[in-house]
């Protein structure tokens, strides 16, 4: 049987048939965007903002290998394997600090298109797999 | 508002000490050490500000040094620990509420990464962040100079180069952590970190303390010929349209100044001086591109040039804006709470001339610059 899956929080993306979307919200006066979703805009610092789902494809903005095991409360795999992080560029104006499904610095270049994708990141020990959002690039490089 | 002086600092070595030294111990020793400096006794120390990010009963000085009865304000502000320190020190003199102030700072970090403590109550909040691997202070570092290098064309060559240049002049001071010259082969080939920065190009957390008593001027005349004035002491936290460390998103359209730019910006206009005026600089090289980047931030050349002021040495001692003359942190190690009163230590003695073999040739005015989670930043002008 396999596992029930469950989000890392609630709250963060949708994960339906349709395909996954980051819950972002819009400041309606200044049009600027948040990620997670948030009630005061830090822009205005007024509460003007309403919930906004994010495009799936962006731009790679920057990007990193992290090699080493993250202090707590990292939660990764034992023994540690090294990802790929990145920042993430959406149309709606807003850049994504996320994880990368590609951990080789040779396959990453910035403006490359990515894609939100969601997958598996730890297991909670009560028989749940934790996922959470990823970004994907779209081509080779 | 009275003009403020340093008429003393101390330090306690940055490195490892072991199980029997605790990271207030040396708080204290530095505090010792500063007292001496300035030739004081500790009973004319009105108020103290103690900067620890692990610590937090700085006011434990009092049982060791006397208990006179002062306010001891504990303070934590990550990287920027000690620069809040000075900066509350330095208020209070310059508003008169006190004559003789001490600010000092310590730390005992853990071996390794910094982890941003206790996420759920820190106030960081990011326990989900920090479980999928995004809450590691490098991994910003690196993504922020991988899109420099992108935009402005900084090499992976310069990057080494700050790190030779941090690890001879700290062969030049017996406090810091790292006292061996590197070789250029030695850090280019040390293994990598966060792509693109590699172990011996990226400054280790650590133990160590410092400390400077603070003084209205007229009053520091009464026991130093030497003092050295506080022409400004700047704090500032991110403003909106920044990328900090760390961060879960960031806006594309709004690009403001960082919390650095905005704390050297401040700091100049009050002292009506431009960062060509200075002649030496201790800037947060938490990575060699954290150097070149921070000069940028600062001023000491335009936007995008930080590499070229590395391949012109313009950076090293005898060049034309000396930075890090100490060693910074790649060399000295970060033990933050104090790690903002040894550049405020290593500027004291340089403009005094008694940097020794490290010495920046008559150094008048000098600015230590601090950056650290989740965007704070504070800066200090020094002159004599």
């Amino acid at each position: 049987m396999s596992k029930k899956q469950v989000p890392v929080r609630e709250g963060l993306f949708t994960w339906g048939a349709e395909g996954p979307q980051l819950i972002g919200s819009r400041c309606t006066r200044c049009r600027e965007v948040t990620f997670p979703e948030q009630q005061i805009c830090p822009n205005c610092c007024t509460q003007t903002m309403e919930r906004l789902l994010l495009s799936r494809r962006g731009k790679l903005y920057s990007f990193t290998i992290q090699r080493h095991q993250p202090p707590p409360p990292y939660r990764g795999p034992d023994p540690f394997t090294p990802y790929g992080a990145g920042e993430v560029e959406l149309p709606e104006g807003v850049i994504i600090t996320s994880v990368l499904t590609e951990s080789n610095p040779e396959a990453l270049k910035i403006g490359m298109e990515m894609e939100l994708v969601i997958e598996r990141f730890f297991d909670d020990g009560e028989g749940n797999e934790v996922v959470c959002y990823k970004f994907k690039p779209v081509s080779k490089y | 508002m009275r003009e403020v002086a340093i008429i003393g600092v101390g330090i306690h070595k940055f490195g490892r000490f072991g199980e029997e030294k605790t990271g207030y111990e040396m708080g204290r020793d530095a505090v010792i050490d500063a007292l001496k400096d300035a030739g004081i006794e500790w009973k004319l120390i009105q108020a103290a500000y103690s900067g620890s990010v692990v610590g937090r009963f700085g006011d434990a000085i009092v049982q060791d040094l006397g208990l006179t009865g002062i306010p001891v304000i504990n303070v934590s502000n990550a990287c920027a620990t000690s620069g809040s320190a000075i900066t509350l020190g330095y208020q209070a003199v310059a508003a008169g509420f006190y004559d003789v102030v001490l600010a000092f700072g310590y730390e005992k970090m853990p071996r390794g990464f910094i982890a941003i403590a206790d996420p759920g109550i820190s106030g960081m909040g990011l326990i989900w962040f920090g479980a999928i691997g995004l809450l590691v202070n490098p991994l910003y570092f690196a993504m922020k100079i991988r899109r420099h290098m992108e935009d402005y064309g900084t090499t992976e060559d310069q990057l080494v180069k700050v790190s030779v240049k941090s690890h001879k002049n700290a062969s030049l001071n017996p406090n810091a952590m790292y006292q061996k010259a590197l070789t250029y082969e030695e850090i280019a080939n040390s293994r990598m970190v966060c792509d693109p920065i590699r172990l011996y190009e990226l400054c280790a957390p650590n133990e160590g303390g410092a400390a400077a008593i603070l003084c209205s001027m007229n009053v520091a005349r009464r026991y130093t010929r030497k003092p050295v004035r506080i022409a400004a002491s700047v704090f500032k936290t991110r403003l909106y349209g920044t990328a900090e460390v760390p961060h879960i998103y960031r806006s594309a359209n709004i690009k403001a100044p960082t919390p650095v730019m905005e704390a050297a910006k401040a700091a100049y206009e009050i002292v009506g001086i431009g960062p060509e005026d200075l002649d030496v600089a201790e800037l947060q090289d938490t990575h060699s591109g954290d150097e070149i980047m921070h000069c940028e931030e600062v001023g000491l050349c335009p936007p995008g040039e930080g590499g070229r002021l590395v391949d012109e040495g313009a950076t090293e001692i005898g060049g034309r804006i000396p930075v890090n003359p100490g060693g910074g942190l790649i060399s000295c190690g970060e033990a933050l709470g104090a790690s903002g009163l040894r550049q405020v230590h290593e500027i004291v003695l340089q403009l005094r001339g008694d940097a020794g073999p490290r010495q920046v040739k008559d150094a008048k005015v000098g600015l230590t610059q601090v950056y650290g989670a989740p965007g704070v930043s504070s800066v200090i002008i020094l002159k004599r």
